[in-house]
């Protein structure tokens, strides 16, 4: 061991490292002094320390080598050294054994497990439960359960933090100490009760009683140490949302404990409990000032950590409540130049959402300088703030826009230059002034782009919003310059996109002929075909015309059919004589994407998909419906309910129902899943009994051939009903299907099949189902506009009611609409509510609602509903609902 | 749950990487992030001055020790706030076992001993002693003095 002779010289000290060349080969060969029958200790202990070195640097050793290894490490438990003995424990957990080796340590483990040496049975505990299985455990519970409550707080934490291990692969075991545990939480030894109480916690989690209980006492009691006092406060608000149900009147349960904690000598507990303050459901302000006052106090601290926790915990404060957060702006402000970039960005984003318009311009500048010094994630979180905030303040676009131009013009990733671009392009959408200026900003940057993507998705835009604007005109040479400069796939784009234009711009057309014409002589093939294809279709050759409709369809249109099934036809289609027929290529979508789409919540991508995510939704469902022959003839789709499940979660067959309302129709979409694997079904078809919805008749019926496992596939069955009129009803539903046994090796079904059927929960059509949940910017003016002339007003008195805010919500789902103005929330412990409604009534009829609420102490509440609506009957028809 | 305990020298290279419930996998990921975000933020930090830093939902405190720099990644309830009360468990006891801010060297030599403190400390992902003077005493398999 020449490294370890001491050298003179410090710093030739500093170059040798005591493991240098260190190799495991060698390492093991080492290993076989623990088999000397004179065990030098020192050396053993060092021998273990090179092992231990090559485990924590990712070295792993292989079976044999690591069996070898712990067959001979057991042998110094004969070794009286203590030093030696406390790396023989960390080295056997490190090991971890196999349980076929475990029995070679078990005795000596449970020898030392009662020895007389507190730390000897501390260790043996904490080694035993690393390599221990069910078998071996029960034989040492008894052992366990009296460490738990060993007045040496080491062995009990030991036993302790053990149990949190084995809880989670052996709850049973483990659940039956519950009684020794609860002795623990009482310890005076401060980590023994935060182990106890954590562990506590998670045997009775699911026992919301015993969490209350324990709470209660807990909080009235003495808690030692600052890190149990965290875990109180966490299990405290757990405890305080769920009795916040049932709890409206009076004080909230458990506020002046959390307050109290403000005042805690430890920075954690008062930052868990400022934390928990303002994550309360509903909080009131009153409630939140006095957390927000000490997290303002932090945000000044010198230590960047407390920085940040607070800064934090006001960026999440400011999504639900920014008025509450605007006190500590100029504390936030500092920040914006603070070393700690996770903290600069989490300020900005903060001042992002509680800005007020007027202090905008200052904020872009302040961000500026920040902008060039920071890595590409945190940009693109403030891109996504300034998306926010230029929405929020249309005016303002103008220094926004520009501050997004500005930074798309710097060196950056493509993530961060594809959320620059989308953000442009939202905005462009969603504020009709910024469109020219902003487009222009997207032509600069592809005249410099190094991302085909962005530029293909750019051109594509371009070519949709371009031609609609005063001066179509001056797009064109930035177009043109991507056929003359850039790789084959923007050339291709750019020549569809010059195409839109053609189509849409009379007076460009000429000129675009010209451009295309010169395509014509492309190296590539695909920008070739296209512009022939283009100059074919706008009439550029000189050709017959197809109408001026058919052109923008083809360009504009999309191909009402599912990429994947024409990938599929293509793959199929053999060249021969006869042409690909694209009529030939089936319209159902075949992996039921579209409840899924609705759960997944994602942002709607800003590129080439249409604007907003519901309308597409039912865009898609209409295009679906209307591809079936059988509803084709049932005119315009009015709505689209969200999925609702007709089974439980975790059953063969998942089952869930979409209803689309017509004017005289109502169709009922199945979407199914198959989720066992050794069954296929065939023509599967749901039986529905509408003796219970006395308005409605079966039309018709289309049944799905074949549903494979793990491939959705729907079903649908249409009802006509009266024109007009709300009906409402029940219906029970029956799958039917034709079973047949799957091989799962070959995956082969077999000839014949079985008739079956599985019962499905009902389905109802509701009053709801007549609307659409469509909002208005500023009630009071739509209210006055739509004027008195069709206004209904009248008293209902709803009854005992569990709670105010409870009423309202269940006002809102009956009537199907949507709440304005953010008055769906009730504030805590308020006697009286006005709630705002909108919506859109089933024959494309505005309606406005304002409800009035009042509660008395016994609980019964009143109900004043006043509703506007463009058709008298409309009105009528909302109080019925209610009514009813 | 407390996912890394990470400790490098100033190039960067590893010297300690003790995971719990990190997949095999992911744990090359976790190192070369956490070695780029020491070499971008830790230049000219002082000892022990706490960093901090959050990637979706996880946590990274880190710090500097003499010629080691040390990185603690933790998720749920070992918040900023908890790692930075075990890192500072760490670096005291560190300091202890090698009598100051260690260089490089110093921290290998001592390197039994230290993995016996972190043993102590961190168990599997979870917190289990905080108090340097009882940790001195158990890795000697002494008892602690308090009780």
């Amino acid at each position: 061991m020449a490294q370890y002779v001491k050298k003179d010289d410090d710093r030739d000290e500093e170059e040798y490292s005591p493991f240098l060349g260190i190799e495991k080969g060698a390492v093991l060969q080492e290993a076989r002094v623990f088999n000397d029958p004179q065990l030098d200790s020192r050396r053993c202990s060092q021998v273990i320390t090179k092992l231990l070195y090559l485990l924590n640097q990712g070295e792993t050793f292989t079976k044999v080598e690591a069996t070898e290894v712990f067959f001979s490490v057991t042998k110094l438990f004969q070794a009286k050294d203590i030093g030696l003995r406390r790396m023989v424990y960390l080295i056997i957990k490190e090991l971890s054994p196999s349980s076929d080796e475990v029995i070679i340590v078990t005795s000596s483990l449970m020898k030392d497990m009662n020895s007389k040496t507190d730390v000897y049975r501390a260790n043996a505990i904490r080694v035993l439960c690393r390599i221990t299985d069910g078998t071996l455990l029960t034989q040492i519970e008894r052992y366990l359960k009296q460490a738990i409550v060993d007045k040496n707080p080491v062995v009990a934490s030991a036993a302790l933090v053990s149990g949190i291990h084995l809880l989670q692969t052996n709850p049973e075991i483990v659940k039956r100490w519950s009684n020794e545990v609860q002795e623990a939480v009482q310890s005076r030894a401060a980590l023994v009760q935060f182990h106890a109480l954590a562990l506590l916690h998670q045997i009775r989690q699911n026992d919301r009683l015993a969490v209350s209980k324990l709470v209660t006492s807990l909080t009235r009691g003495t808690v030692r140490s600052p890190l149990a006092q965290c875990l109180l406060i966490r299990y405290t608000s757990q405890v305080i949302r769920e009795s916040s149900m049932n709890n409206q009147s009076g004080e909230r349960p458990f506020y002046d404990y959390l307050e109290g904690c403000l005042r805690h000598k430890a920075e954690m507990v008062i930052f868990e409990a400022a934390r928990a303050i303002t994550e309360l459901n509903g909080v009131t302000s009153r409630e939140l000032t006095p957390a927000i006052t000490v997290l303002q106090l932090f945000l000044s601290s010198s230590k960047p950590v407390l920085r940040f926790a607070a800064v934090r915990t006001l960026n999440k404060v400011a999504m639900t409540h920014p008025m509450a957060v605007t006190n500590c702006n100029i504390d936030m402000e500092s920040l914006i130049s603070d070393q700690n970039r996770s903290i600069a960005t989490l300020a900005i984003t903060t001042l992002l959402k509680t800005g007020n318009e007027s202090g905008v311009d200052r904020l872009m500048k302040q961000i500026t300088n920040f902008m060039s010094d920071i890595a590409d994630e945190f940009k693109i979180v403030v891109v996504d703030a300034i998306r926010s905030l230029c929405l929020k303040f249309p005016l303002k676009y103008r220094s926004l826009m520009n501050f997004l131009s500005n930074i798309l013009r710097e060196e950056g990733g493509f993530e961060y230059k594809k959320a620059i671009v989308d953000s442009i392009v939202i905005l462009i959408r969603d504020i009709p002034d910024a469109k020219e200026s902003g487009l222009l900003h997207l032509c600069e940057f592809i005249e410099d782009c190094e991302f085909t993507y962005l530029s293909t998705q750019i051109l594509h835009f371009l070519g949709l919003e371009g031609p609609k604007t005063s001066d179509p005109s001056k797009y064109i040479r930035y177009i043109y310059n991507r056929v003359i400069l850039e790789n084959a796939t923007v050339r291709a784009s750019a020549v569809s996109t010059l195409a839109k234009f053609g189509a849409m711009v009379d007076s460009l057309k000429p000129r675009i002929f010209v451009l295309l014409r010169r395509c014509l002589y492309d190296n590539d093939d695909e920008v070739r075909d296209r512009a022939t294809l283009y100059l074919n279709t706008l009439g550029g050759d000189g050709s017959v015309v197809e109408t001026d409709k058919d052109v923008k369809d083809f360009l504009f249109g999309s191909l009402d059919i599912p990429l994947a099934n024409l990938e599929t036809s293509l793959k199929n289609y053999e060249p021969t004589e006869e042409p690909f027929d694209i009529s030939s290529v089936p319209k159902e979508v075949k992996s039921q994407p579209l409840a899924e789409k609705k759960s997944a919540g994602k942002k709607p991508t800003a590129l080439g998909a249409p604007p907003p995510a519901p309308t597409s939704t039912v865009d898609a469902y209409e295009r679906l419906l209307s591809s079936i022959p059988e509803f084709s003839t049932f005119g315009p789709l009015f709505k689209s309910s969200a999925p609702v499940e007709l089974t439980e979660a975790e059953t063969e067959y998942a089952v869930n129902v979409v209803k689309h309302i017509f004017d005289k129709h109502v169709v009922f979409q199945y979407n199914c899943t198959n989720t066992i694997p050794e069954q296929l079904l065939e023509n599967v078809v749901v039986v529905v009994d509408a003796s219970e919805a006395e308005e409605f008749a079966e039309v018709a019926t289309k049944p799905l051939k074949s549903l494979p496992y793990d491939t959705p596939g729907q079903t649908f069955v249409a009802f006509e009903k009266p024109e007009g009129v709300p009906a409402v009803g029940r219906f029970s539903n029956v799958l039917k299907f034709l079973v047949k046994e799957v091989d799962p090796s070959t995956g082969e079904a077999e000839e014949d099949g079985v008739e079956d059927e599985y019962q499905l929960e009902d389905s109802e059509i509701v009053a709801a189902d007549y609307m659409l949940k469509v909002g208005v910017s500023n009630f009071r003016n739509a209210w006055e506009s739509l004027g008195p002339d069709f206004e209904r007003v009248d008293e209902y008195g709803l009854g005992p009611r569990e709670s105010l805010s409870e009423a309202v919500n269940a006002v809102i789902n009956l009537l199907g609409m949507q709440p304005c103005e953010g008055t769906e929330v009730v504030a805590a412990n308020s006697r009286s509510h006005t709630c705002l409604l909108s919506g859109v009534y089933i024959g494309n009829v505005k309606v406005l609602v304002r409800l009035s609420f009042g509660v008395d102490s016994s609980k019964e509440v009143a109900m004043k509903l006043a509703v506007r609506s463009e058709d008298e009957s409309v009105s009528d028809a909302i109080h019925e609902v209610v009514a009813n | 749950m407390l996912l890394a305990v990470l400790i490098a020298n100033s190039e960067g290279n590893i010297l300690v990487e003790r995971f719990n419930g990190v997949p095999g996998e992911e744990r090359l990921h976790w190192r070369s992030f956490l070695v780029k975000l020491g070499a971008d933020n830790l230049r000219g930090v002082k000892n022990e001055e706490l960093l901090v830093a959050c990637h979706k939902s996880v946590y990274i405190v880190y710090t500097v020790l003499g010629g080691v720099s040390i990185y603690l990644v933790g998720k749920d309830e070992y918040d900023e706030l908890a790692l930075s009360e075990a890192i500072f468990v760490v670096t005291s006891a560190i300091k202890d076992v090698c009598g100051k801010p260690p260089t490089e060297r110093l921290f290998l030599d001592k390197y039994g001993r230290i993995c016996l403190c972190l043993d102590e400390i961190v168990w599997k992902g979870l917190l289990e002693n905080t108090d340097k003077d009882r940790i001195k005493r158990l890795i000697r398999l002494k008892p602690p003095t308090e009780f």
